[in-house]
């Protein structure tokens, strides 16, 4: 009896002594994996450090002809910095007018039908999945060069984000009040702006000024492609070799980022 | 004022959640509805507010029957019911004055109602309502900032300010304290008696009912077993609406 129970034990032991093998044995592989993916990533994008060993000379270069920045130019980038930051506010307007429509159809408990839902959803998710780069070009293509096609495509792209954020939070909403307010007899129009927009509002506008930071930034880089702003400043004075202005430039973005993200995060905590 | 006939609800799955359900209650009467979890109360007055569509039967509002009703003509209809529930389901970040104000949404549609603006004609009445609740003082507060027993008198504000001649209560003192609760009660059968509603409150505390109700209606498996003035009431009866199914 004793010794059945003996081996009994024995017999367990071996088997915890195995799986605890193979278990080793799997996260071996899984670590070599690992290792193995980083690796083609280096290889890939043929990764050379000894060009940037080389290479630090021309930087240097670079970097001694762009100093001191020539503040002399600061009176011309007024304007593309007011156009960069106004690209931004028109694209996140049009986004907004947009998205919220959009959202109410993609809200799981408010949207009037499956169909609606599914439509909204797809647009929604389109407008995110092509870069705000492209649908600068598109627009580009379609309305000419200049800062408009710019607004449009931050506005376009801004869809993405502030339709599913929207949408979100209006199904993590407190449905009770919706109901309260159905039964009351009030039309849907009604108890979409005395009860969903006053429960919501704060977080919309939070949501907004988020992607406001974010559309300022993406504005600057936008010019790069002809829709005007700091962006197409910075491209021309690099094409033509002016790096005391591109510094200039880049401190001003550097300025404009910056005061951006303080004041959005600023507002946001009052928000809240 | 509100007269049920053969009212029955059969869900599509074919459980009976109510059967045949007759009920009479005329104006200013407080009528208590008591039965155990799953009996069909909350059903009962979700059919009443035509929430889900009862299977069978009619609902009879004053002169129109509810269930023969659709779309703009039920809204319409329904105007004169109102209701409160467990949670006060005030918009928690508007005044006390706007949550009540929005009671008669349902008579004043115009371009500003629609846009979020309040009816104008309608701010003192929404005034006196909050008088009539106690809470008059609070006008300008948020909602959001009220203990439960001030924001479910809101809620009961709100109600009045529809003008309905029948109030629906679900469990409406279930998560306030003994002293609230109490005074809850006494308000809705004061509302009962001095503005002529009909008030069907369902409760879970069947002391309140004898302290409040003038009628008691008890029901078991969506089946009214007892319908009884509050002098006739039997803690007999009272108690077999609890008990599981015999066997």
């Amino acid at each position: 009896m004793s010794l059945d129970v003996a081996s009994n034990r024995v017999h367990g032991a071996g088997a915890q002594a195995w799986r605890r093998a193979l278990n080793n044995a799997v996260r071996c592989v899984l670590a070599l994996l690992g290792v193995a993916i980083l690796i083609q990533a280096f290889i890939v994008v043929q990764a050379r450090p000894q060009d940037l060993v080389t290479g630090i000379h021309g930087m240097a270069d670079l970097i001694r002809r762009a100093m001191p920045p020539d503040f002399s130019q600061l009176p011309s980038t007024f304007w593309p910095t007011v156009q960069t930051v106004d690209i931004a506010l028109f694209g996140t307007l049009v986004g907004i007018v947009i998205a919220l429509p959009l959202a109410l159809l993609a809200a799981a408990n408010i949207t009037p039908s499956r169909f609606a839902y599914y439509a909204a959803r797809g647009i929604i998710g389109f407008t995110r999945a092509v870069p705000d780069l492209v649908w600068a070009l598109l627009f580009v293509t379609a309305v000419g060069l200049g800062p408009f096609p710019g607004g449009l495509a931050l506005g376009v792209h801004s869809v993405g984000m502030l339709g599913r954020l929207f949408a979100e939070t209006m199904e993590q909403m407190d449905m009770a009040p919706i109901h309260a307010l159905e039964l009351t007899g009030a039309r849907r129009i009604q108890v979409f702006s005395h009860g969903i927009i006053p429960s919501i509002l704060p977080s919309l506008l939070g949501i907004t000024l988020y992607r406001l930071d974010e559309n300022i930034r993406s504005s600057l880089v936008l010019g790069f492609v002809g829709a005007g702003g700091i962006g197409f400043q910075l491209l021309t004075a690099m094409n033509l070799f002016q790096y005391q202005e591109v510094s200039l430039l880049l401190i001003i973005i550097f300025v404009i980022v910056l005061g951006a993200e303080r004041i959005s995060a600023g507002l946001r905590e009052r928000l809240s | 004022m509100l007269r049920l006939r053969g009212l029955s609800l059969r869900y599509p799955n074919g459980k009976l959640a109510l059967s045949d359900f007759d009920l009479t209650i005329a104006a200013g009467e407080f009528v208590v509805v008591l039965g155990g979890n799953g009996s069909g109360k909350t059903t009962l007055l979700r059919c009443i507010t035509r929430t889900v569509k009862p299977s069978a039967g009619e609902i009879r509002l004053g002169e129109v029957d509810l269930c023969a009703l659709e779309g703009e003509k039920l809204r319409r209809a329904r105007l004169a019911l109102a209701m409160i529930w467990q949670h006060p389901s005030l918009v928690r970040r508007r005044s006390v004055l706007t949550n009540v104000a929005t009671g008669a949404l349902g008579r004043n549609f115009t371009l500003r109602t629609a846009l979020g603006g309040l009816p104008g004609a309608e701010l003192d009445a929404a005034r006196s309502y909050l008088a009539e609740v106690g809470l008059a003082n609070l006008a300008e507060q948020r909602a959001g900032t009220l203990s439960g027993g001030q924001a479910q008198r809101v809620a009961i504000a709100r109600a009045l300010a529809q003008r309905p001649k029948v109030l629906l209560a679900d469990e409406p003192v279930a998560s306030l304290d003994p002293e609230a609760a109490e005074d809850i009660m006494r308000l809705l059968q004061r509302l009962a008696r001095a503005e002529r509603i009909a008030v069907i409150c369902v409760l879970h505390q069947v002391e309140l009912a004898y302290a409040y109700a003038d009628r008691v209606i008890g029901i078991k498996d969506g089946r009214m077993v007892f319908d009884l003035p509050r002098g006739q009431i039997s803690r007999e009866a009272v108690h077999q609406l609890y008990l599981p199914e015999a066997a």
